[in-house]
């Protein structure tokens, strides 16, 4: 019993301290092996027209503002969601080139918000399991100590042996979680770009 | 020989489709590409009549280079994590024996008769040569750390690899099997494509974000592409695959997470025009009348399909997952 609980604490230990050599030194908490790209630049996945003219006029289009919603969500299949774009863009007749550019502007800065959300949100993880870990690494020399101890308390050393047990498989969990998550930037740049080549192309 | 031969393969895949419609308004030039797909462990077949996949293979572990024996009998993929290079039977399109690389193949060359290939292995310096009518190594040559490109000269005494660390070109004679010549290059030197007339050899830089020219004789560096896209950042810029079309008038350079393709006048060496394809554009291969240009487009899952004369994407077919290298039936 304790034997494993020292094996998964040095396990939790061994994968925050990979988790805290990033890859990337501009960006110590990030946890993917996926390399950061802090944002989507809009020569990436745009050759169309400037959008400068553009703005926010494409959240006060009613239309625009919700086909935005509806295609930046990953739960409408991409098939769906280029029909939609050229649905809409077939229907815009005189209004087609400034309806596609409203349309790509509302796609280029909802997605690169939901990719800074999720990528946010990956940093917090790597913060907090560090946390955990420092945690797990205290009431692992704590339980040690609990042991050697004469006389040993032997129902701290079974309440603190549960704790501890707990507190890995949490962390465990949540870094197969992260390594998960690491691949929906990528997702949403694959996505982006998709839309913005259909986009492009019902231009031409 | 070889018409008979594509012309079989494209029919058993055209009744495959269950579809004779197709099979009468087809036009007479179908060609068949395969795909590696680096990450899936598959190789895709695309019909460049219809412009779908029609048939998915698997493959060993990590398949990036590709290409057809020069008889177009047989599709050889190198499996790099694998340690080896597959061979598919064009025909039956079943993996039907390997050949004897060194460890972690990932490009590699064959002589203009198809009966050496020179295997560049990017895990221990060296480049494997194979016979490949009998299958057998027949020796290995020692090369820069992690070699990478591999191109033979037109007139097949001039083996060139490129090294990825010590970004260099080595032009190897293929007599003697030995170094002749180092020509420094920008960093990360990554593809290498003569001019048909042979008068010129150009080499990628992946992290240089050039191209470098060099005159094969002299062995000197005479010129360079650079290229320029406005809002993005010039990291973002990463040369890899180069296509020259046959009169070397124009060639088209893969700009990696650029997601482009540079068309490049050879005359001038300068950039023409810009075409956005697919995400992390890699590798590309012509088909054999040069009407159209593909691509593989490693973060779309993606190749985009260029029409050469217009300059223009026409087309977007998806693949397996981060498609790599591109041969086309010859």
């Amino acid at each position: 019993m304790t034997f494993r609980i020292a094996i998964l604490a040095a396990l939790a230990l061994a994968a925050t301290s990979g988790a805290s050599h990033a890859a990337d030194p501009r960006y110590p908490d990030w946890p993917c092996t996926q390399a950061k790209v802090p944002e989507v630049s809009l020569a990436a996945v745009w050759a169309g027209p400037p959008l400068d003219d553009i703005k926010d006029a494409w959240k006060s289009d009613a239309k625009v503002s919700s086909l935005v919603s509806k295609l930046a969500a990953r739960k409408t299949p991409m098939d769906e969601a280029e029909k939609s774009v050229k649905e809409f863009l077939a229907g815009s007749a005189a209004d087609k080139a400034t309806n596609a550019k409203l349309l790509f502007a509302g796609l280029f800065e909802t997605l690169n918000a939901q990719r800074s959300q999720v990528m946010n949100g990956l940093e917090r993880t790597t913060r907090k399991q560090r946390e955990a870990a420092e945690k797990i690494r205290d009431q692992t020399l704590e339980l040690q100590a609990l042991q050697s101890a004469t006389p040993r308390d032997e129902a701290r050393v079974e309440a603190l042996s549960n704790e501890l047990i707990w507190k890995t498989r949490i962390f465990e969990d949540r870094n197969k979680v992260v390594r998960f998550v690491c691949e929906v930037p990528t997702t949403i740049d694959q996505r982006l770009f998709a839309l913005g080549r259909v986009i492009q192309q019902e231009m031409e | 020989m070889q018409i008979e031969v594509r012309t079989r393969m494209s029919q058993i895949w055209r009744v495959g489709l269950l579809s004779t419609a197709l099979l009468a308004a087809a036009p007479a030039h179908a060609f068949i590409a395969y795909v590696s797909n680096e990450k899936s462990n598959t190789v895709s077949v695309i019909d460049t009549d219809s412009w779908t996949v029609v048939k998915t293979i698997k493959v060993g572990q990590r398949p990036r280079g590709i290409d057809f024996t020069r008889d177009g009998k047989f599709v050889m993929v190198a499996v790099g994590d694998d340690d080896t290079i597959q061979v598919i039977d064009a025909k039956t399109q079943v993996i039907v024996d390997s050949l004897p690389s060194g460890p972690d193949p990932e490009l590699f060359a064959q002589d203009a008769a198809g009966k050496i290939l020179y295997v560049a292995n990017e895990n221990d310096n060296t480049v494997t040569v194979i016979d490949l009518e009998k299958r057998a190594r027949l020796g290995d040559i020692q090369v820069g750390v992690e070699p990478e490109g591999m191109t033979i000269s037109p007139d097949g005494k001039t083996l060139i690899n490129t090294s990825e660390t010590t970004n260099m070109a080595h032009f190897i004679d293929t007599a003697t099997r030995q170094i002749v010549a180092n020509v420094l290059v920008d960093a990360r030197p990554r593809f290498a494509e003569f001019r048909h007339d042979a008068s010129e050899l150009w080499i990628s830089s992946e992290i240089g974000g050039t191209i470098s020219i060099i005159d094969p004789k002299k062995h000197e560096v005479i010129g360079k592409v650079t290229f320029e896209i406005p809002g993005l950042r010039k990291e973002a810029i990463q040369p890899v695959g180069i296509g020259m079309t046959k009169d070397d008038k124009t060639a088209f350079v893969a700009l990696g997470p650029a997601n482009r393709i540079a068309v490049v006048d050879t005359a001038t060496r300068k950039v023409t025009k810009y075409l956005l394809v697919g995400q992390r554009v890699w590798h590309m291969a012509f088909t054999p009348d040069e009407k159209y240009l593909l691509t593989t487009n490693g973060v779309s899952n993606d190749v985009s399909v260029i029409d050469v004369a217009a300059q223009k994407v026409i087309k977007t077919i998806q693949v397996g997952e981060l498609p790599w290298g591109i041969a086309i039936a010859p």
